[in-house]
């Protein structure tokens, strides 16, 4: 009898043992890249000017496939800084907002590419406030992984 | 196969020769283990008085299962279930006195053993006594010491069962036979239950559609009420308890009284606790550097508050029992990691004190009130829950402009400046079972139906207000062959329906097309409605021959979307992530096979559980490559998909008695997932537990007269590491855990004062929990905490 039930039970385990598939196919958990290069800009505590338009350039690295980015640009204002970057540029004093610059695009990054220097034009209107302003970079691969930069500029 | 048959059928036969009469001999004694003289014994209708041994003898007794009811003078009544078979005809009733420990139901391993034997899913049942020794922040932070087990926690107070890695809306809370419906789906909103309230905890591992319908496809934690004995008069107990970490107090009170037909019972608790501690003085939100001031997770404070009334009446035909309960809790979210972004907060204004609220918080006050009603017939039985439910949840927060929200909050607006979500939810729901038996069979049918209204406010948007209604049909059929065998089948029909209301951004968003810019108020959900239904079913068997016990089940089962699966299109706050239903998402179903065997020695016990799933379209929250650029201001959008699932895993239980004070045990999960199909084949689910292994030991000695029931008990929790994840997890490093746990019950002036220290995290280690939903911002998990509870039992004489 106890062995019976042993040997249902090796049988149970045995079943079990069966279902894990040898699965080694590479699963990628590998987070994209936001290189610093001399050609990047802005950087931290850059500086752009109102009305004029500036080049923004980042070179976007990942070991599969990348997937899009997104960049957005909003006031500090309030000082709530969330920089990423180990130094801390020197703020303005707070102040309230009247008509602060408000930037928001997502942009797709063509299929396959492991390797994207982005570029995109940003025209900063002549009537918004100047003043200090976060650049957030979000990057992200296919699978999903997501890297962000926030860096702290200012608009003169 | 041929063998395996002859195998089964041998089995059986010889459970059947086996069949036959005993002897039985029942030891009563009183706390200190001396015998008791003229005890009343019933088994069953017979009834027999002890000797001056303190021994009852009854002669030539079926084998079988039996109530065991215990009557002496100054003693308080004693019950309890007992299996007499060949190897069991002596038991020992251990009498408790009268005068402190009225509410004392006996709940033992005895009664749990025959209720887990005759039931083809794998439960685990605890009770109070065990939520006094392992008390956590909330009631589901206690029970993950279970094996299969685990919490979503976020804060020390909140936290969400996990059962072998299912939780949020796959998991059914049901309180005294209701459905708890709070805003579950949220993995910040807690569960408004007051774990001092609790009776007898029944958690039920693996898919239980047929039971609970659609959200149990996970499995089902039953929260059963306190049952109050007649004739008891007055009574009532005093908790009181501390915690260090998070320099917690608090108190439960409770009064109760019965005459020989009515009782009820009373209790209220309150709790207060400053922000809690962690083993770093520095944090990570998602690569912004957060530094801590004091160890101290910053404004995560709160107060909670429970009140809690019943009333019933008890016939031999009827009873009905009625049950209302408010609770309210305040609790703060961590401020730095709470918002469209990771923010920088108002530091000297947060660490001035550490027990203050500030913003963000949020406030939730949940209403209950239930009624059961029973009626007996003379071979049948049938029972009436019906329930209403207020949730109203608010969540506040300083005005962020998310994407093109104008700068400065407008002074035209109705909504006040900090709120910043509002759900609001009337539940009313009913369930109607009749119970009868036709030979063999125990036949169950029955109704379940609910209507759900949910309303939205605050100046931010996730999911729309929605009405909703459900109901569904079983039958269960549970086929007792003979002692050793039970059969069970069931089947369910459920119909579900959605009306989403549409809701309008109240500020206009910047378009681009072609170059040119335009200014439009965007809708974020349109008024549609879904309907759903299902057909669901299970096949199970208990085989118990002795010390071996098997059981088998085998089903499907199902969950219809939820609400935000279905329609969510808002920033989440924790992940800062951009979150977006799906309409078309079809309800999850999922086959199962769950197995258990358990064999029991007097000295040693072995339990192990292996189960298997698969759900050929399991939603889960997928981290797509895009962004959107208008309300989630660039945040990465998260959209819900159904993807075919496999898991599978098992839970060990091992028991060993060394000596007959020191006991040990070992509790093992394992839990392997993986999607075989849609846009992350290959990876795991979400919040996937790692493998984890809990060493115990215990030691309970017999200390005097004066102190009874005093254990000192020490958990050694090993956990692997996480390296199977799905994005955005991270991988999560092993970690090592050692947890104390002593008490036991002091007697002076015929007052009982139950004690209960443990110290948890004794090495204050830190670790990171992979199923925290504070892990992806590397927050490890609380320091030492030192939590000292006291129950005072007492007992108010008329005379």
């Amino acid at each position: 009898m106890m062995k019976k039930t042993l040997a249902l039970f090796a049988l149970v385990l045995l079943i079990f043992a069966a279902c894990k598939k040898d699965n080694h196919e590479e699963k990628d958990t590998q987070y994209p890249e936001i290189l610093a290069t001399a050609n990047s800009f802005p950087t931290q505590c850059g500086v752009v000017t109102r009305g004029q338009t500036f080049t923004f350039k980042a070179t976007f690295s990942d070991n599969k496939e990348l997937g899009a980015f997104s960049l957005d640009i909003h006031h500090n204002f309030d000082h709530h800084n969330h920089s990423t970057e180990v130094n801390q540029c020197t703020f303005e004093a707070k102040k309230a907002p009247i008509k602060p610059f408000i930037f928001i695009q997502n942009y797709n990054i063509p299929a396959g590419s492991k390797q994207h220097e982005a570029t995109a034009q940003i025209v900063v209107p002549a009537d918004v406030d100047p003043g200090d302003y976060h650049f957030m970079i979000r990057l992200t691969d296919k699978e999903g992984w997501q890297t962000i930069k926030g860096l702290s500029i200012k608009i003169q | 196969m041929k063998k395996w048959y002859a195998f089964f059928f041998s089995c059986f036969l010889a459970s059947y020769a086996l069949a036959q009469n005993t002897d039985v001999s029942v030891y009563v004694s009183n706390a200190q283990n001396n015998p008791v003289q003229g005890a009343k014994v019933w088994l069953r209708t017979i009834e027999v008085y002890t000797d001056a041994s303190g021994t009852a003898i009854f002669k030539d007794i079926p084998l079988g299962n039996y109530n065991l009811k215990v009557q002496a003078k100054t003693y308080a009544d004693y019950e309890k279930r007992i299996q007499i078979s060949k190897g069991e005809q002596h038991f020992h009733a251990k009498l408790k006195p009268e005068v402190t420990e009225l509410k004392t139901v006996e709940i033992n391993t005895n009664a749990q053993a025959i209720r887990k034997s005759s039931e083809a899913r794998n439960i685990d049942i605890v009770d109070q006594e065990f939520v006094q020794r392992h008390l956590g922040g909330s009631l589901m932070k206690t029970l993950d010491r279970l094996p299969g087990i685990s919490s979503i926690g976020i804060g020390s107070g909140q936290s969400k069962p996990l059962i072998r890695g299912m939780g949020f809306n796959r998991v059914v809370v049901v309180d005294k036979g209701i459905k708890h419906e709070g805003q579950q789906w949220g993995a910040d909103h807690g569960l408004e239950i007051d774990q001092f309230a609790a009776g007898e905890i029944e958690v039920i591992k693996g898919p239980s559609s047929f039971v609970y319908g659609s959200d149990a496809i996970g499995g089902a934690i039953n929260l059963k009420p306190v049952s109050v004995p007649l004739n008891q008069d007055l009574g009532g107990s005093v908790n009181l308890i501390g915690k260090t970490n998070n320099k917690h107090y608090g108190g439960s009170v409770n009064l109760f009284g019965s005459n020989k037909k009515w009782f009820f019972d009373s209790r209220v608790t309150y709790q207060n606790y400053a922000d809690y501690r962690v083993p770093t003085d520095k944090v990570y939100v998602y690569d912004y550097a957060v530094n801590l001031h004091n160890n101290q997770l910053r404004n995560t404070a709160g107060r909670e508050t429970g009140l809690h009334f019943s009333t019933g009446y008890v016939g031999k035909t009827f009873k009905t029992a009625f049950y209302a309960s408010n609770s309210y809790a305040k609790t703060g979210f961590f401020a730095n990691a709470h918002g469209l972004e990771p923010r920088n907060v108002d530091e000297a204004l947060h660490d001035a004190s550490d027990r203050d609220i500030q913003l963000p918080y949020q406030t939730v006050n949940h209403f209950k009130l239930i009624n059961r009603t029973e009626f007996n017939h003379s071979n049948s039985k049938t029972e009436l829950e019906l329930g209403f439910q207020h949730n109203y949840r608010q969540e506040f927060n300083h005005y962020t402009a998310h994407g093109f929200m104008p700068p400065v909050y407008p002074t035209n607006m109705s909504i006040p400046i900090n709120l910043e979500r509002v759900y609001h939810k009337s539940i009313y729901s009913g369930n109607l079972r009749h119970s009868f038996s036709i030979n063999k069979h125990q036949l169950q049918i029955g109704f379940n139906g609910d209507y759900q209204d949910n309303n939205i406010s605050g100046w931010s948007f996730l999911i729309p207000a929605f009405q909703q209604f459900n109901a569904g049909l079983f039958a269960y059929d549970k086929y007792i062959i003979n002692n050793d065998l039970i059969l069970h089948g069931a089947l369910r029909y459920d119909y579900g329906t959605y009306q989403f209301e549409r809701y309008d951004d109240w500020f206009p968003s910047q378009r681009e097309v072609n170059g040119i810019k335009t200014e439009e108020v965007l809708t974020r959900t349109r008024d549609f409605s879904r309907n759903f239904n299902s057909f669901v079913w299970s096949v199970g068997a208990n085989y118990n021959p002795g010390k071996l016990n098997v059981k088998a089940n085998i089903g499907k089962s199902f969950r219809m979307p939820i609400a935000k699966e279905l329609a969510a299109n808002g920033v989440n706050y924790h992940y800062f992530s951009f979150e977006r239903g799906n309409e078309n998402l079809d309800p999850e179903v999922a086959y199962q096979a769950d197995f258990g065997i358990t064999w029991t020695e007097k000295k040693w016990s072995v339990n192990f559980n292996p189960f298997y799933n698969y759900f050929p379209n399991y939603i889960y929250l997928n981290p797509t490559p895009y962004h959107d650029r208008f309300y989630g201001a660039g945040n990465q959008v998260f959209e819900y998909q159904q993807s075919s699932v496999v898991r599978y895993g098992a839970e060990l239980k091992v028991n060993y008695q060394l000596l007959p004070s020191l006991s040990t045990e070992f509790l093992g999960e394992y839990l392997y997932s993986e999607q075989l199909s849609g846009d992350k084949k290959g990876f795991t689910i979400p919040f996937s537990p790692a493998p984890s292994a809990l060493l115990n030991l215990t030691w309970s000695p017999k200390l005097g007269e004066k102190l009874s029931n005093t254990y000192f008990s020490v958990d050694y929790r090993l956990t692997a590491r996480q390296e199977n994840i799905v994005p955005p997890e991270k991988k999560t490093p092993g970690y090592q855990i050692v947890n104390l746990q002593l008490g036991g019950s002091l007697v002076f002036n015929k007052q009982n004062v139950d004690m209960s220290l443990q110290v948890q995290n004794l090495f204050d280690a830190k670790y990171l929990n992979h199923t925290s939903f504070y892990r992806l911002i590397e927050l490890p998990e609380a320091s030492r905490n030192v939590v000292l509870s006291l129950k005072i039992p007492f007992k108010v004489n008329d005379q």
